[in-house]
């Protein structure tokens, strides 16, 4: 260990020497792999987003539930009771038929013209509840168990569709991140594996005055870091200015998209990449170094 | 420092290298190892350096046994010789101080020292002057004794000459022996192996090594010269 530190210097000069020996192409793996991190970026984003937008959503889930138009108020009251109990009932509140008859005015916009062809408020009464949409299912057997109640709404095939476009990222993040991994890991250790045949005999010297194998290593484990997160530091510029146009894009025209929090999402995000370069870096090291033996 | 008994090298492509070598060398002994090409001169400093393993028999260098199953004394033992290559082993595109320091470097040496040994160690050899020109501009004698001051820098215990005054004219032939010659007062055992015999046939200190086919035959030299005997 002391070795090492000793030659800390030592190490960086040759790793820059190891470097500039093969300066372009060094150069150019550098950029392919910062452009195939930046793919990987993007999935795993999309990833995040969509899982982010999905829990949002999540937590927003709501039913409807309708009772009958003629139930008096201890009966209507019983009913939110029984709701209430039902696991995965967040919590529960009446909409009055007022109350529906504005929101869906605000709904119309300016088709809410229609709503005054009607002599009475059209809107009934109803049972407003958040749910945990993940026991969807159940809950819906219960309620409808009920008495009095006549009729549930939900919002369940969007949910699942959402949910479904989720895994969909998912399974193309999973598969991204094993591809990217395996072809950064090859990348790096052949660049690895060519700078020691380049150096065979300087390595060979070392070994003959004695070097230890970490002495003779740690410039080419440099080298391949350098490419790897200097490969992630490429990814998470482009990545940053990609979704900022992205943010810029959407927060616009689509407002009611509640996409999560910018400065957090690019801080983790570049973390991510950066964390996943610096691990990519050494593995493909390790493995150029002993494959090389 | 060197012992050697029964010692057999067979190379794998069923070269026979050396046969039966039985030998002692003592700390601070100077010995000079001759015979034709390919008589197994470089194959018993490959030994010694633990470029190869003994096929048969034991050797000890520096107190550690170099077989098979030793293999992790030979780097401990690397550390303590100070190489000199034939063809010397200097990293390219480095100057002269450069490769010193970095034959010390690998030992650990406090980098306060690298600067003083190097520039000592360039000194003896004579070569303060071209410290930082890059080993590619030097002489063919010049790397040499850039090869040499590495190998001395280190203080090591034992010093392994192979060749070291191949294709070198007789007057810096004769100057690298004289040097390699003087580590020997500082009590560094040295080992050199030449097939200029008439560089070595004036000297009267030191070990004559003969070898011949894979044997080797162990003299004396200056006025006991004629006491030879096979070990």
């Amino acid at each position: 260990m002391k070795n090492i530190i000793y030659n800390i210097g030592y190490f960086i000069k040759e790793g820059r020497i190891i470097f500039k020996l093969n300066f372009w192409s060094n150069i150019l793996s550098l950029f392919s792999i910062g452009l195939i991190l930046f793919v990987l970026s993007l999935v795993i984003s999309g990833w995040r987003i969509s899982t982010e937008v999905l829990s949002l959503i999540q937590n927003e889930a709501e039913i409807n539930i309708y009772t009958d138009e003629t139930i008096d108020e201890k009966s209507l009251k019983t009913v939110i009771e029984r709701i209430n109990s039902i696991d995965g009932i967040l919590e529960s509140r009446i909409v009055q038929k007022e109350e529906a008859y504005d929101r869906m005015e605000k709904v119309l916009g300016e088709d809410a013209k229609v709503l005054e062809y009607f002599d009475d408020n059209p809107f009934h009464f109803f049972i407003e509840a958040r749910i945990d949409i993940e026991k969807i299912e159940s809950i819906n057997k219960e309620i409808k168990l009920i008495p009095n109640v006549q009729y549930v709404r939900d919002n369940r095939e969007i949910l699942i569709r959402l949910r479904s476009i989720t895994r969909g990222f998912k399974i193309l993040g999973t598969f991204f991140i094993a591809a990217v991994g395996i072809s950064t890991i090859v990348i790096i250790s052949h660049i690895i594996r060519q700078g020691i045949y380049n150096n065979k005999d300087e390595i060979n010297t070392l070994r003959l005055l004695g070097a230890s194998e970490v002495f003779i290593a740690l410039p080419f484990l440099m080298v391949g870091l350098v490419l790897t997160v200097g490969g992630g530091i490429i990814a998470a510029v482009l990545l940053y200015t990609i979704l900022a146009q992205l943010y810029a894009y959407i927060a616009g025209p689509l407002p009611f998209i509640p996409l999560p929090s910018f400065p957090i999402m690019v801080k983790s995000l570049i973390s991510i990449i950066l964390y996943i370069s610096l691990f990519l870096g050494i593995i493909g090291s390790m493995i150029g170094l002993s494959s090389s033996k | 420092m060197i012992k050697a008994k029964g010692v057999y090298l067979e190379y794998r492509d069923g070269t026979k290298a050396l046969n039966n070598v039985d030998l002692q060398i003592k700390q601070g002994e100077i010995v000079y190892i001759i015979g034709p090409s390919g008589s197994g001169k470089t194959s018993f400093l490959k030994l010694l350096m633990g470029i190869e393993q003994p096929t048969s028999g034991e050797l000890t260098v520096l107190g550690k046994e170099m077989n098979k199953e030793h293999k992790k004394n030979i780097r401990q033992i690397r550390r303590q010789i100070g190489p000199v290559f034939q063809e010397f082993k200097l990293i390219p595109g480095r100057t002269a101080i450069d490769n010193v320091i970095l034959g010390m470097r690998v030992l650990g040496m406090p980098r306060v020292l690298l600067n003083k040994n190097a520039l000592e160690a360039l000194e003896k050899v004579g070569l303060t002057h071209k410290a930082f020109t890059k080993v590619d501009n030097l002489s063919w004698g010049e790397r040499q004794r850039v090869a040499i001051a590495r190998a001395v820098a280190r203080k090591p215990s034992l010093i392994l000459a192979d060749e070291p005054t191949g294709n070198l004219d007789v007057k810096n032939a004769l100057r690298i022996m004289e040097l390699l010659r003087s580590f020997k007062d500082e009590n560094t055992t040295v080992i050199i192996t030449t097939h200029a015999t008439h560089l070595i046939e004036n000297l009267n200190e030191g070990i004559l090594l003969k070898v011949n086919k894979g044997s080797i035959q162990q003299e004396s030299m200056g006025r006991d010269c004629n006491e030879k005997h096979h070990l």
